[in-house]
């Protein structure tokens, strides 16, 4: 034990020594003097200005005829001025029509992402490795075109998650440091990355149109992409069902407005209370998520030091006003005008006065509590210190020393006060939402032509330098990457190709999964994890039928939406038009029709009786009753099914085995749904 | 003997016939049971808007239910407005009570003791009711201190259900209990599938309480239950963003129609009466943010006479460990550029009441009190010179004796209080002592237990009181008797004649317009005279000119106003008026700039009428002078460039606004103007308190006078009230929307009705807040509070 503790205290000094040797090499890569040259220079020499702001639209792609590639086009990204990239890439399986209820948004595809090479890959399992090599490779293979998300197994990415945890601990963590430390280290870089780019595509697609056309998504599509996406960032995510998804997907953003404009006026107030001049920032499209602090070198105030500590701590800054390169500042700085009472004009006015003004700092506001600082112009290396410093801490810990949760929950809870702590005095201590921050950054950043182009510039150098990860290397070659991946996945939408296949497969996966009750799909599941993704329940290629997979789509959405409209317990008419409501009960009650599986059926007669107990409308309540009669009475196929869905009645499992009305009484049947 | 035989016979069969014939009809009864939907901060602005707007999904109204319960099936009262400033506790307690109001802010400091009254504070509330310590909210407790029911008193104990709310009677901790057995099953089992993260301990109370009242709705025995949301007023105090905004009010939306539909299934839903009400609105607009301006940064900054600062709340508290002390109801900020009392934090000589955030309740140490303090400071020095330490006795006796006979009778008057609260202290000890210690199931179903916990509590206050005023009367003393030696530096402790947390009586506005903040550096300065030469030792502020020249530096919106102060309210005493205005019983200032300043005045009638002035100030004797003005319209109000004033035709403005008029009449020519009902506002809230207070029944004369006093203690110095978009929130971050002004937005409040008897109506005559007890009591048959304040409406069946 003793003789462990020793070893790990040598490895823990040893690779302290390789880090604070790599961290200085760094610096001195990074350190503002060595590039201080070409800043000068960016300074003095400026840029064009284009006023013009990027603008999205949906191209649309068919696939086969029967889905669609609906790609975001953004103008101005990625520095290309007025032209257009395309960003990211859906497929959309419309089930051959243009009726969205069907529809199922099955793929999302960030085009920008670049390829990982082994090097980088490598490099990521280094521990204390922080730095991106190289620009990156600007060659797509058919491997990169693995989709960033697949919405209809939401569960996977999860579980795959999970069973990656396992085997960390279960057969990693155990070994030796030099094992569990390279382990730790690549799965932290490579979630990291992940996440990134997650994020990127949230990024991309908040700002995306949306309309009821055929040719883009509709609002609750982007919703439900959104929030998939963002939950898939979280522990649990994969286990929300669609219908709490989308709805979450419009709380997201609620969220997302109210910290903006919380952040706003932290930030505002925060300025006034240090003399400070604040001005909120559109980066792209992305009204007012970001605010410049000013430092006027002229007609400066400064406060009283002892009353504004709390502040820069909140600021995540030194005072500057006790800063004394401040007084000879020869970075960045601009002429700026004010206006009769003291307010900064917006950039290019004239006013009564001008002040020479110093930025000193960019933050985001869109990190929870806090303004999250992006950039501190006097500080090249401070949040990239901070970032490493904070990595490092927890490759120490967890990899090097091989601290677990289990057995060392002390040191954990001494971390989980010491960030409560920190949190509450304005620190922003979560690296996940920083990461965030950091890639919506880029995005905006790389979208943005209205910045000054010397503080664009000072910007897209401190935006490369945000990430600590090897495997991070986007923004060198966006738009060729975006397009080139573009084309390649443009060129699948047409013949048999590697789209079409995931189509099919991803279509008999959902039919064989229709209907199924919980339990089943949980075993299902267990079994397509348990064999590394190697089974997966699917229906035969015979059994796969358009026709019967747009039915028992349109049954499921007809299904969701009368649960919608007695979800209050309340009468439904009131909130939802009777004549659809009727309508939808006639749909339900047509498209019952063959569907076999008895959870559904339930499902479908208990909403039918709580909207006949629910309802005052004599139409809607006969409806109600016929469609429940029908639906109780009928649990085989019809004569009027197809061929193909009678076939494969006969070899449905047992789950979705009705029994046969000579087994059951119709009395019973009903009983058994109360 | 046959002719009555006949004429019995005739109204037997009669009698007979009428109850055959009227076997088939139910006998109309009168409304007898009220459910209450209490919102918290929702503006009828908002609700309208989206009650007009359809959702594209449905091709419904937004709020389908309120559209269908109250716009087509009851009354909406259109022009319903939150009487004297809208913030919540004030304005809870006019429409809980249907009197006018003896609150006057959220929270209230006793000038004397330095005690907090915290009305929001929930934490030691259920941390004391846990310890039956406690029993109902203080705005509850103040009230029933002062004699002054509730809609809900009206109701017997037993068959009335309310939910958690700032006036708040009794904890139902059994709901507390479900919460926890609903919080742990969601949490567990639900929340990663359902809600992606855990829902909030406040939802799952919501959602517990809601179903407790679903519940209780089908129980024919209760007949009052309210329910209460904070839900709007939180929204919309962090977002203005429409859609935001409009997923909460569809949230309520439901929770209408859930409420509606389960009075419709209960055995009295032809007696019910449901109703919506909103205590305030608030000044929300989505195109853009509210700013913040830091009144106490300012006050406690050099410009602002570097006071150390008591708020209810840390500033920025949410980025403080400290700032998540539940208990906390007063706190200090310090100001580190204090001169005469650098560290001495327990002098505070700025006491705020910021909540609400439009405006801001502002008392000053007594002027004297610091002339005082700062003079014995001085005199304790042992290397002042002769001539200056005599001046300076000489001065501080001046001060003593200006005050000595005011001074004199509070102490004999408090004094002869107290010897009475002392008996009732005995009394009420006497009758505690014979309270049971234990409660049988039926006592404790009808309430018993917890009338006695209530007597304890009172009690326990009252106690409180008596130390706090008790101290008081001795500190005074002791300042009466002051001695002092022209010859010997003073070596009494200043505590003990000027205590601390203690700001002494209010300030005139001679005090507010020559206020001292510090000692000059040079010390005490002597005129040739040989006297204390007050400008050369006293530094002084004139803080009306001073808060409204405030500007920000960061002021991000073109659209909001330079300057983040609006108005200065101060009640002036009737005395100086009375050769120019001799009807005028009251007098109240509202300061907007030397040359724009207006004068609200009331007469016995309650009548009220304005006068434009300008240069208003007090002389050191008390008198206020002053200059005529022209109504121009930069006024506080801005009445006069209000396109929407609606006065009589062929009266001008000026003759209007100058003349008497009914508060009625105001009412109706104001209401619909930028700040609504703003003149009738500042009379609701400057006008002397201890009018409204009617005492408890077992009060004598000397424990009535001790209640009104201290509701008199409690008066703010003067009220600030921010400019439109701007607010004085300090303790955290409001960008979406605030309230607390007279601004029709904030004011614009809900009142709709539906149910037994209520005609279908949409009532475009204004009312306020006093009409709406009266009103809901009367339709239930209970005795109004203010008759005369009872809404009477067309189509009556019962008692409209």
């Amino acid at each position: 034990m003793f003789n462990g503790v020793t070893a790990a205290m040598r490895y823990l000094f040893a690779t302290s020594l390789a880090f604070f040797g790599l961290t200085l090499t760094a610096w001195a890569e990074d350190n503002p003097r060595v590039r201080n040259d070409r800043w000068l220079e960016s300074a003095i020499t400026g840029s064009k200005q284009v006023e013009a702001s990027p603008r999205y639209r949906w191209q649309t792609a068919d696939v086969h005829g029967n889905a669609q590639l609906l790609t975001l086009f953004c103008r101005n990204c990625f520095g290309v001025e007025r032209e257009e990239v395309p960003v990211v890439s859906i497929l959309r399986d419309t089930a051959g029509d243009s009726a969205p209820e069907n529809d199922r948004v099955s793929y999302v595809w960030l085009l920008s992402v670049p390829h990982l090479n082994a090097g980088q890959r490598i490099l990521s399992a280094i521990p204390f490795f922080y730095w991106r090599v190289g620009r990156g490779s600007d060659n797509l293979s058919e491997h990169d075109l693995k989709p960033q998300m697949n919405l209809t197994a939401p569960q996977d990415p999860m579980m795959s998650g999970a069973a990656r945890q396992i085997v960390q601990w279960m057969a990693f963590d155990p070994l030796a440091a030099w094992v569990r430390a390279p382990s730790r280290s690549y799965q932290a870089n490579a979630t990291d990355n992940i996440r990134f780019h997650l994020e990127e595509t949230i990024s991309y697609l908040r700002t995306a149109p949306v309309s009821n056309s055929p040719d883009t998504l509709t609002g609750a599509q982007l919703n439900t992409l959104v929030a998939r996406l963002e939950l898939r960032k979280r522990l649990t995510g994969g286990l929300v069902d669609g219908v709490h998804a989308e709805r979450f997907g419009g709380e997201v953003g609620f969220e997302e407005e109210r910290v903006r404009s919380r952040n706003w006026e932290v930030l505002r107030q925060c300025a006034e209370k240090t003399g400070l001049y604040f001005e909120p920032v559109n980066l792209g499209d992305a009204d007012g998520r970001y605010g410049i602090l000013w430092f006027p070198t002229e007609d400066a105030q400064p406060p009283n030091p002892e009353s504004v500590k709390l502040i820069w701590k909140v600021l995540s800054i030194s005072d500057p006003w006790q800063d004394p390169r401040l007084k000879q500042w020869e970075g960045l700085s601009y002429e700026r005008a004010l206006d009769g009472s003291g307010r900064l004009l917006p950039r290019g006015s004239s006013g009564p006065r001008t002040v020479r003004m110093v930025p000193l700092a960019f933050y985001s506001l869109m990190y929870p509590r806090v303004p999250l600082l992006l950039a501190d112009f006097r500080d090249r290396m401070h949040i990239r210190r901070h970032e490493m410093t904070q990595r490092s801490i927890t490759q120490v810990t967890s990899g090097v020393i091989g601290i677990s949760r289990l057995t060392n929950w002390y040191y954990y809870a001494g971390v989980i006060v010491y960030n409560f702590v920190a949190g509450r005095h304005g620190s922003a201590v979560n690296q996940a939402l920083r990461l965030d921050c950091y890639a919506q950054f880029r995005v905006h950043l790389s979208a943005d032509m209205s910045l000054d182009g010397r503080l664009r510039s000072e910007l897209e150098a401190r935006a490369r330098s945000l990430t600590v990860s090897p495997l991070d290397s986007t923004g060198e070659h966006g738009a060729k990457l975006a397009r080139a991946r573009y084309s390649m996945l443009l060129a699948q939408t047409a013949g048999q190709s590697e789209l079409a296949e995931r189509l099919e497969r991803d279509r008999r996966a959902e039919i064989a999964n229709f209907g199924q009750t919980t339990k089943a799909k949980i075993g299902h599941s267990m079994l397509h994890f348990a064999s590394v993704g190697l089974y997966t329940q699917r229906a035969s290629k015979e059994q796969l039928s358009l026709a019967e997979l747009d039915r028992e789509r349109r049954f499921i959405y007809t299904l969701n939406y009368l649960s919608n409209t007695v979800k209050n317990g309340t009468q439904p008419e009131v909130t939802y038009s009777s004549a659809d409501i009727a309508a939808s009960v006639s749909d339900l009650n047509r498209l019952s029709v063959g569907i076999l599986s008895v959870s559904l059926r339930t499902r479908a007669v208990q909403t039918l009786q709580k909207i006949a107990d629910l309802t005052k409308n004599r139409t809607i309540l006969a409806d109600c009753r016929q469609a429940m009669a029908v639906i109780q009475v009928k649990p085989i196929p019809s004569a009027e099914m197809d061929p193909s869905i009678a076939r494969r009645s006969l070899r449905v499992p047992e789950s979705r085995t009705a029994r046969p009305p000579a087994e059951v009484s119709a009395d019973a049947f009903t009983a058994s749904f109360k | 003997m046959s002719v009555v035989r006949r004429l019995f016979g005739l109204f037997f069969c009669l009698t007979l016939w009428r109850l055959t014939l009227g076997a088939g009809e139910i006998p109309a009864s009168p409304p007898c049971r009220l459910v209450i939907l209490k919102i918290d901060g929702l503006s009828d602005d908002l609700l309208e808007n989206t009650m007009n707007k359809r959702d594209p999904a449905t091709g419904r109204s937004l709020m389908p239910w309120f559209t269908r319960i109250f716009r087509e099936n009851g009354t909406i009262f259109k022009n319903f407005y939150t009487r004297g400033i809208s913030l919540s506790t004030p304005s809870w307690a006019l429409l809980d009570t249907g009197r006018h109001g003896v609150i006057r802010g959220n929270v209230e400091f006793d000038r004397y003791t330095g005690r907090s009254y915290d009305y929001v504070n929930f934490f030691p509330f259920y941390l004391m009711s846990a310890r039956n310590k406690q029993v109902d909210m203080p705005a509850v407790e103040l009230l029933d201190q002062l004699g002054i029911p509730l809609v809900m008193d009206a109701f017997p104990y037993e068959s009335r259900i309310r939910s958690f709310q700032l006036l708040q009677r009794g904890v139902h901790w059994q709901t507390f209990r479900d919460v926890l057995k609903r919080r742990v099953k969601t949490q567990l089992f639900l929340s990663p599938v359902e809600s992606v993260g855990p829902p909030s301990l406040y939802k799952t109370l919501e959602a517990q309480t809601e179903e407790e009242l679903l519940a209780a709705l089908n129980n024919s025995q209760m007949l009052y239950l309210d329910f209460y949301t904070g839900d709007v007023d939180h929204d919309t105090h962090l977002t203005n963003k429409v859609e935001s905004l409009e997923d909460t009010l569809r949230h309520l939306d439901a929770l209408a129609g859930r409420m509606w539909s389960a009075i419709q299934k209960s055995e009295l839903a032809a007696q019910t009466v449901f109703v919506a009400v909103s205590d305030h609105g608030m000044n929300n607009l989505p195109d853009r943010n509210s700013q913040g301006f830091n009144l106490p940064d300012f006050l406690s900054s050099p410009a602002g006479g570097s006071h150390h600062v008591v708020t209810n709340r840390f500033q920025f508290d949410d980025y403080k460990i400290r700032g998540l002390a539940p208990l906390v109801h007063r706190t200090v900020a310090p100001s580190s550029t204090s001169t005469y009392l650098a560290k001495q934090t327990s002098y505070p000589t700025a006491w705020l009441d910021l909540d609400g955030n439009e405006r801001a309740a502002v008392q000053l140490r007594n002027n004297d009190y610091n002339k005082l303090h700062i003079l014995l400071q001085q005199l304790g020095r042992k290397d002042l010179p002769e001539l200056e330490r005599a001046a300076a006795v000489k001065y501080a006796r001046a001060v003593i004796d200006r005050h000595r006979n005011e001074w004199d009778m509070t102490t004999r008057g408090l004094s002869e209080e107290l010897d009475a609260l002392n008996r009732d202290i005995e009394n009420r000890k006497n009758e505690t002592r014979r309270l049971p210690k234990r409660w049988t199931l039926e006592q404790r179903r009808r309430g018993e237990d917890k009338e006695a916990r209530r007597k304890l509590r009172d009690l326990s206050l009252l106690e409180q009181d008596r130390q706090g005023y008790t101290d008081f009367v001795k500190s005074r003393g002791a300042l009466l008797n002051l001695e002092l030696n022209e010859t010997k530096p003073y070596r009494g402790n200043i505590a003990e004649v000027i205590p601390p947390y203690c700001l002494g009586d209010s300030n005139s506005l001679y005090d507010l317009q020559h206020y001292v903040v510090g000692p000059k550096s040079s010390g005490v300065a002597v005129n040739a005279k040989g006297q204390l030469d007050e400008g050369g030792t006293f530094q002084t502020i004139d803080y009306f000119p001073l808060l409204l020249a405030q500007r920000v530096r960061n002021n991000l919106q073109t659209a909001l106003p330079e300057a983040p102060v609006d108005f200065i309210a101060m009640s002036l005493p009737r005395e100086s008026f009375r050769n120019q205005v001799p009807e005028a019983e009251h007098v109240y200032w509202l300061d907007g700039g030397n040359e724009n300043q207006l004068l609200i005045m009331t007469d016995r009638f309650s009548r009220l009428t304005t006068r434009a002035v300008k240069y208003l100030t007090a002389l050191p004797d008390g008198s206020i002078t002053w200059t005529a003005a022209n109504y121009g319209p930069n006024l506080p109000l801005r009445l006069m460039a209000d396109a929407a004033l609606k006065i009589p035709q062929g009266t001008t403005p000026v003759q209007w606004l100058e003349a008497w008029h009914t508060e009625g009449e105001w009412m109706g020519a104001t209401h619909r103007c930028e700040y609504s009902n703003g003149v009738i506002g500042i009379t609701e809230l400057l006008s002397p308190i201890a009018d409204n207070v009617p005492g408890a029944k077992e009060a004598n004369k000397h424990l009535l006078r001790f209640d009104r006093r201290r509701r008199e203690l409690v008066q703010a110095d003067f009220h600030v009230f921010s400019s439109d978009g701007w607010n004085f929130n300090a303790r955290n971050f409001n960008p979406g929307g605030n309230h607390g002004g007279f601004f029709r937005i904030s004011t614009h409040s809900v009142w709709m009705m539906a149910g037994a008897g209520v005609p279908h109506r949409a009532i475009e005559q204004p009312y306020d807040s006093l009409n709406f007890a009266s009103t809901i009591l009367s339709a239930a048959g209970k005795p109004a509070p203010m008759p005369d304040r009872v809404v009477k409406l067309s189509n009556q069946k019962f008692r409209w």
